[in-house]
């Protein structure tokens, strides 16, 4: 009976692993296959979609576009989590669940109506398409994750910290750089981490707000796929994976920083 | 000329009084300890006088400058907290050196000034350790050498004893006063353990309620304590509640609820007054034979006695009336098993009558 219980354990386990890991492997597998076609046969081991990426230069173009919008509407998302956090829990106070829900608001519109909102919205202030949308809709999109990995930080941290900081004579700038900040690093790492891989590989908030000088690589990838479809994308998303699996692997790591938790 | 000064200070939260029209001075080189149960306003002072909760009303002064406002950081208030606040990224000697760093001292000042305060707590050989590697009793020494070096004008300590276990607490309680008293400063130490109060302090400042109740040395607030509040939270006391029915000067007879008729000390009260009295449980001696006097001796029966070590309790029945004796655990004295007759004794003196 025990074994029977273990064997099936084991196999939900597997199941699991095989589920998350399993399509992921078989784009791998998609973008070093030689064959002309996704999805096909494999007909042997190629890197030529890969070589095939450079003659796409607006894919070159969206994803450096990708990552100045994922890195600075993170930095923000994170700043502003970590302000909108402390001033909820600063003197020992219990989260204002009012505030926090609206903080995290965003996560319950779909993410094709945030976009289209964020588009209206910016037309009110005489703003069409293009960089400053494109960086709202995603430092919203990113706040409440990041308020949640901040939060978590903020809980555990010890605000007579800072009391004993400020009665040794430093201001409150100097505890926060000496003090707060540091102790708070791993929240604030990942959140800002967790917040640009999100933004990386997000397609629908972009959608309405990209425009010919602006666009995004999952936004490329998606306007792609509608002409045609062929393994250089499974080539463009196994880069995106193995880098984004570099980047966590390395927090987890060295850092020991941990991404969910 | 005194150092500290409180001048009718006062503190709400929204509705609640914290603090209450709070006055009291503090000598130069004083330790005074504020003592009381919790939630009763001592925290909140010990904050104030940091600078971490705005005064609402009145005044603070320290050596006659007015720090009412003043933030915290520009006050120059050595702090140590109850759960010891030690900076976890840092170690032994960067937490000690950190007031100094901040205030821009030299690398070598810095260095001279830290090993100077690890010695006063005699910890030299810790500074490379991290927090999280010392005992609590370690971490609260390097609590105090941190509040130390800077050499502040007042050292606050708030319930820096409390997560300690007895036996540590008993020698860092020494520590403390040996610091204290080798620094010079002035410091005040709160706390809700009146053993800490009285072993410590110069003077004990008594709050209930957000109010100071009195403020004198252990001696007298033991002996002569100032209300029934005061007697009533001091050491464990028999409470009889009754009226005054005939006076003397300042001694008092007091007809008890329960039946009694017993003498006792008593200030501005007059015949028909309802008291309280208050009895020192080890102030009532127990004897089998019938003690000499006539005052305040009565016949009674030992309902229960609890062995604590060092004395023991006796729970004696007069009549409906309960008296609690604890008694030391010595051979000199008379021992009693539950269900016995003895003789129940205690000198008017011990015997204190407030107003009910």
């Amino acid at each position: 009976m025990k074994r029977i219980v273990a064997g099936a354990g084991w196999a939900y386990l597997g199941a699991i692993y095989v589920f998350i890991v399993g399509p992921l492997l078989f784009v791998c597998a998609a973008s070093v296959n030689g064959a002309a076609a996704f999805p096909a046969a494999f007909e042997g081991l190629s890197f030529r979609w890969y070589r095939a990426i450079l003659n796409h230069p607006e894919f070159i173009a969206a994803t450096w576009t990708s990552a100045m919008i994922a890195a600075v509407s993170s930095a923000i998302a994170t700043a502003a989590a970590f302000l909108a956090g402390y001033a909820m829990l600063r003197g020992r106070k219990k989260e204002d669940p009012v505030l926090s829900t609206i903080l995290a608001s965003p996560i319950l519109v779909p993410q094709i109506v945030l976009s289209l909102a964020i588009l209206q919205f910016a037309a009110l202030f005489g703003m069409g398409t293009g960089l400053l949308g494109l960086l709202a809709v995603h430092t919203v999109h990113g706040l409440p994750f990041a308020l949640r990995l901040v939060m978590t930080g903020l809980a555990r941290f010890n605000f007579s910290l800072e009391d004993a900081s400020l009665s040794l004579g430093a201001g409150q700038l100097t505890t926060w750089r000496q003090v707060t900040l540091p102790l708070l690093r791993p929240s604030l790492i990942a959140g800002f981490t967790f917040c640009f891989i999100l933004s990386f590989v997000n397609l629908p908030i972009s959608l309405f707000l990209t425009d010919a000088q602006t666009t995004t690589l999952p936004v490329v990838m998606f306007a792609y796929i509608e002409s045609r479809i062929d393994p250089m994308l499974a080539a463009v998303a196994t880069i995106v994976v193995v880098a984004a699996a570099a980047a966590t692997l390395t927090l987890e790591r060295y850092l020991k920083i941990r991404l969910v938790e | 000329m005194p150092e500290l000064v409180l001048n009718r200070v006062s503190k709400f939260f929204g509705e609640t009084v914290a603090v209450d029209d709070l006055s009291l001075s503090i000598g130069d080189g004083e330790f005074v300890c504020l003592l009381g149960p919790s939630g009763c306003g001592k925290t909140t002072t010990l904050r104030m006088i940091a600078g971490f909760e705005r005064v609402d009303t009145g005044t603070i002064k320290l050596d006659g400058e007015d720090i009412t406002d003043q933030p915290p950081q520009k006050r120059d208030i050595g702090l140590v907290f109850q759960h010891y606040a030690l900076f976890p990224h840092m170690t032994v000697a960067q937490n000690v050196g950190y007031g100094l760093k901040v205030r821009g001292h030299s690398r070598g000042k810095i260095d001279e000034e830290v090993e100077a305060a690890l010695s006063l707590v005699r910890l030299g050989e810790l500074a490379g350790r991290y927090p999280s590697q010392l005992s609590g009793g370690q971490q609260q020494r390097v609590a105090l050498a941190r509040a130390l070096a800077i050499r502040p004008r007042l050292l606050l300590l708030d319930e820096p004893l409390s997560n300690l276990d007895a036996k540590l607490r008993d020698d860092m309680r020494e520590e403390i006063r040996r610091i204290q008293k080798q620094v010079g400063i002035t410091a005040i130490f709160v706390t809700h353990d009146q053993a800490e109060a009285f072993g410590l302090a110069d003077r004990i400042a008594v709050m209930t309620h957000g109010r100071l109740r009195q403020m004198a040395d252990p001696v007298s607030i033991y002996e002569q304590p100032a209300s029934a509040l005061v007697s009533g939270f001091i050491g464990q006391v028999n409470v009889l509640k009754g009226k005054i029915v005939a006076l003397d000067g300042g001694r008092a007879r007091a007809g008890i609820d329960s039946g009694l008729e017993i003498t006792g000390i008593a200030a501005n009260l007059g015949p028909g007054d309802l008291v309280t009295s208050m009895i020192k449980q080890e102030r009532v001696v127990l004897s089998r034979h019938r003690p000499a006097g006539s005052e305040n001796v009565f016949s009674c029966k030992i309902a229960a006695r609890t062995y604590l070590g060092a004395s023991i309790n006796y729970q004696c029945q007069i009549e409906r009336q309960t008296i609690n004796a604890i008694v030391p655990n010595h051979p000199a004295f008379e021992r009693f098993e539950a269900g016995e007759s003895a003789f129940a004794k205690w000198s008017s003196a011990d015997c204190r009558m407030f107003h009910a």
